[in-house]
């Protein structure tokens, strides 16, 4: 087993999903969790490949992206699916949750007042239930309770750490998706998962 | 092989890595485009009401990204090995984070002055950062030809398309990045790509 560990600011962000994978998999890693923003020193970002963070070492040799990392370790321990097709879709899955946190980013990062009010009100009113009616769609196709098959795929985790936010926030819109309130109660019943997220840290973020 | 059918709109766009891929593999496709007449009819049919859609027998899947990874490890440019397709992935990653600059220019400001003011941002600061880091990864990998392994990934195939566009408004962009430079001869001297290329408008 390659030793492991992740450099990621001190919340979920975009270091989660990787958290969530090692965690789903039973694979054991360091972190390395930086305050942001005061320690986020030019040092620290010298350190990472592309000057940001999340990075992995694996046995000290650093990747970016969490995207590749998260695929990595999916595919390392079996988190994706059985065939090229299957994970065709579990990435469309996965693809699709990018495409709506990077929205959220935009929105919770906007400085502008008067910008940041209009995307959030759009990410609420438009991004939001667009993102959830689509999840809705595939998790009536699947019938399994999870995205893909009848396990646990990257597609679960990519999707309950993007709607972790949202569903803290928006809980009454939830009620028009019972689908994907079942999917995300039904991962977080998973032994690892169960017992992974009684002690994760609670961030803003 | 499973028959292949490509739906997108008639530009470059986000389906023109998915051609490219499929010319380097000479490997045969329906190449669909819609037009604005077209696309209203398509689109409740699509997954997600979007494009590109890749048709595979007959099933319908979504989103650039995965279309583009499931083409790549079924045509062979995936690299070899969990931890070649990782340096793939970052690359891919990194054009991802490129893309959107590239979107707020030339898609959606719609201020002139602003735009102009973006664009020239875009070729010089957002260009050299990007680059640097393109050039730090061909350093990186043994060979220096390609982004990863010894031969043609999806990683120099996105890597050439994301730039191309910069090219036309500043025909010097990649010369101050070797190997870069050389890379964007690799993946045109593929002789499929090269047939494309020549016949593309």
């Amino acid at each position: 087993m390659p030793s492991y560990k992740l450099v990621y600011f001190d919340l979920r962000g975009r270091g989660e999903i990787v958290r969530l994978c090692f965690n789903a998999a039973g694979v054991a890693f360091d972190e390395e969790r930086i305050d942001y923003p005061s320690a986020w020193t030019e040092e620290k970002k010298a350190a990472a490949p592309f000057r940001e963070v999340p990075y992995l070492e694996i046995d000290g040799k650093k990747f970016a992206q969490s995207g590749a990392i998260a695929s990595f370790i999916a595919r390392q321990y079996g988190l994706y699916g059985d065939s090229a097709l299957e994970n065709l879709f579990i990435d469309g899955v996965v693809a699709l949750s990018v495409d709506y946190f990077d929205t959220w980013v935009r929105a919770y990062f906007e400085e502008d007042a008067n910008k940041k009010v209009e995307l959030e009100t759009k990410l609420k009113n438009e991004d939001l239930p667009k993102f959830l009616g689509h999840l809705e769609k595939v998790l009536t196709n699947s019938g399994s309770g999870f995205f893909s098959g009848q396990r646990l795929t990257l597609a679960d985790l990519a999707v309950h750490h993007t709607l972790e936010v949202s569903y803290r926030d928006f809980p009454d819109i939830y009620a028009n998706y019972p689908k994907v309130v079942e999917n995300r109660k039904k991962v977080e019943s998973l032994p690892r998962i169960k017992s992974y997220l009684s002690s994760r840290k609670v961030t803003e973020i | 092989m499973p028959t292949y059918r490509l739906h997108y709109f008639d530009v470059r766009g986000r389906g023109e890595v998915a051609r490219l891929m499929f010319n380097a593999a000479g490997q045969k496709f329906d190449d669909v485009r819609y037009t604005k007449d077209t696309w209203p009819d398509f689109k409740p049919k699509t997954p997600f009401g979007q494009l590109p859609v890749l048709e595979v027998d007959g099933k319908l899947f979504g989103q650039s990204g995965a279309i583009f990874n499931y083409l790549a490890r079924e045509l062979g440019f995936y690299g070899n090995g969990n931890m070649e397709a990782l340096q793939v992935d970052v690359v891919m990653g990194l054009v991802n984070d490129f893309i959107p600059l590239m979107i707020k220019v030339f898609f959606q400001e719609q201020d002139e002055t602003k735009k102009k003011e973006l664009l020239e941002k875009l070729l010089n600061e957002d260009a050299t950062k990007f680059f640097t880091y393109f050039e730090k990864v061909l350093k990186e990998n043994k060979s220096s030809e390609y982004f990863v392994g010894k031969g043609l990934t999806m990683a120099d195939i996105v890597v050439y398309d994301i730039v191309d566009p910069l090219i036309a408004h500043k025909a010097t962009i990649v010369d101050p990045f070797p190997l870069l430079k050389a890379n964007r001869q690799k993946v045109e001297s593929n002789p499929g790509i090269a047939a494309y290329l020549k016949s593309r408008k």
